[in-house]
């Protein structure tokens, strides 16, 4: 039961990514359209990464308490300034591990 | 000095691995939590690695562990892979006019390999046009593949020595990873007023437990950049207006 759960899990995670790029499916991009899509990136992906840092548990937890705010705001500063990814990560998972420790003394 | 054909390629080989490293490497420890959670919660190990060998998706796979454990109805498990796959339909019609046109080989590679992680190596206006960018694209979706499949099966195998991990906060290393990738890419106001939006809309949609919150966060978010920038647009139009006359799509080349 479990595999064929798995098999059909596979079709669907397939058909996400795939569909779209299928040449005979009938959909055609204006110009416009593909300005739109242009934005899809940023969009996209700041939509995965901010509730992380700002959700915990269900709860919205904007304070100091929160260790995933004080690393992802040093985070930003070292892409803003950086543009390296490495040393974005580097920033980010120190202070993570390191707040997370102290604010659990 | 010309580049040979198989050197050119394996350059770009290369690239494409290297560009990939960081975040193949970030995604170590969702990938082992992934694994011995498979494990943890009673998969068998084929079962636990055929999620990332044929389903291939970080938050897709550790929600269906967890409800394929809690005895959750099939309609259920599937209903939501699909929600939470379903912002892959935005990347594939970011991507549609370049990669429908590629070989039946290239394209299925492509799209199998298309996750987060290669959409967000793919915005340069050339990417995959050509052979040499598809290498670099196969390569740096491929060694996505590999390094996921290879942390996975780490974390199959370690996973009943391993503690119950997820409440370690192993996701702020996607959360991270993210931010490298985003906050660079912030060069203009409409790109600015998109990554705003997406945030508030995103938290809001979450803490509403709006199924579709991403996605809707990101269209919307899409659509506030793209009014942004013809608004701009329009402005510099009237600003142009009897001073000097360059038309703009000359303007846009520059």
């Amino acid at each position: 039961m479990t595999l064929l759960t798995i098999l059909l899990m596979a079709v669907i995670t397939f058909t996400t990514r795939y569909l779209f790029i299928h040449p005979r499916l009938p959909v055609r991009l204006g110009a416009k359209m593909a300005k739109l899509l242009s934005f899809s990136a940023p969009a996209v992906l700041t939509a995965i990464w901010v509730p992380i840092i700002f959700i915990q548990q269900g709860q919205l937890s904007i304070s100091l308490h929160n260790p995933y705010l004080i690393a992802a705001t040093l985070a930003i500063v070292a892409a803003a300034k950086s543009k390296s990814i490495y040393l974005t990560m580097f920033v980010g998972l120190i202070t993570f591990v390191l707040s997370r420790y102290i604010l659990t003394l | 000095m010309a580049l040979t054909k198989k050197k050119a390629r394996w350059l770009m080989a290369k690239k494409g691995f290297l560009d990939m490293l960081p975040l193949n490497l970030a995604v170590l420890p969702w990938g082992i939590l992934c694994g011995s959670l498979a494990v943890q919660r009673d998969f068998s190990a084929l079962e636990a690695i055929l999620m990332p060998l044929i389903v291939f998706a970080g938050s897709a796979q550790l929600v269906a562990i967890e409800l394929i454990a809690n005895n959750a109805s099939l309609a259920t498990i599937l209903f939501t892979t699909f929600i939470i796959s379903s912002r892959h339909f935005l990347y594939g019609l970011a991507l549609r006019d370049k990669l429908k046109v590629l070989p039946t080989k290239w394209r299925y590679s492509l799209g199998f390999l298309l996750t987060d992680e290669l959409f967000a190596l793919s915005s340069h206006n050339k990417s995959f046009v050509g052979q040499l960018r598809l290498v670099y694209g196969v390569v740096a979706g491929g060694s996505f593949y590999v390094f996921w499949l290879l942390w996975n099966v780490a974390g199959v195998i370690a996973g009943s020595y391993l503690p119950d991990l997820t409440h370690l906060g192993l996701d702020f290393a996607i959360a991270v990873t993210f931010i490298a990738l985003v906050i660079p890419t912030i060069i203009n106001l409409p790109i600015l007023v998109t990554v705003i939006v997406a945030a508030l809309l995103s938290v809001v949609f979450k803490l509403m437990q709006f199924e579709l919150d991403l996605v809707a966060a990101a269209l919307i978010a899409m659509y506030c950049g793209y009014l942004t920038e013809r608004f701009l647009y329009k402005k510099k139009d009237m600003n142009d207006e009897g001073t000097h006359k360059i038309s703009p799509s000359v303007k846009d080349s520059i």
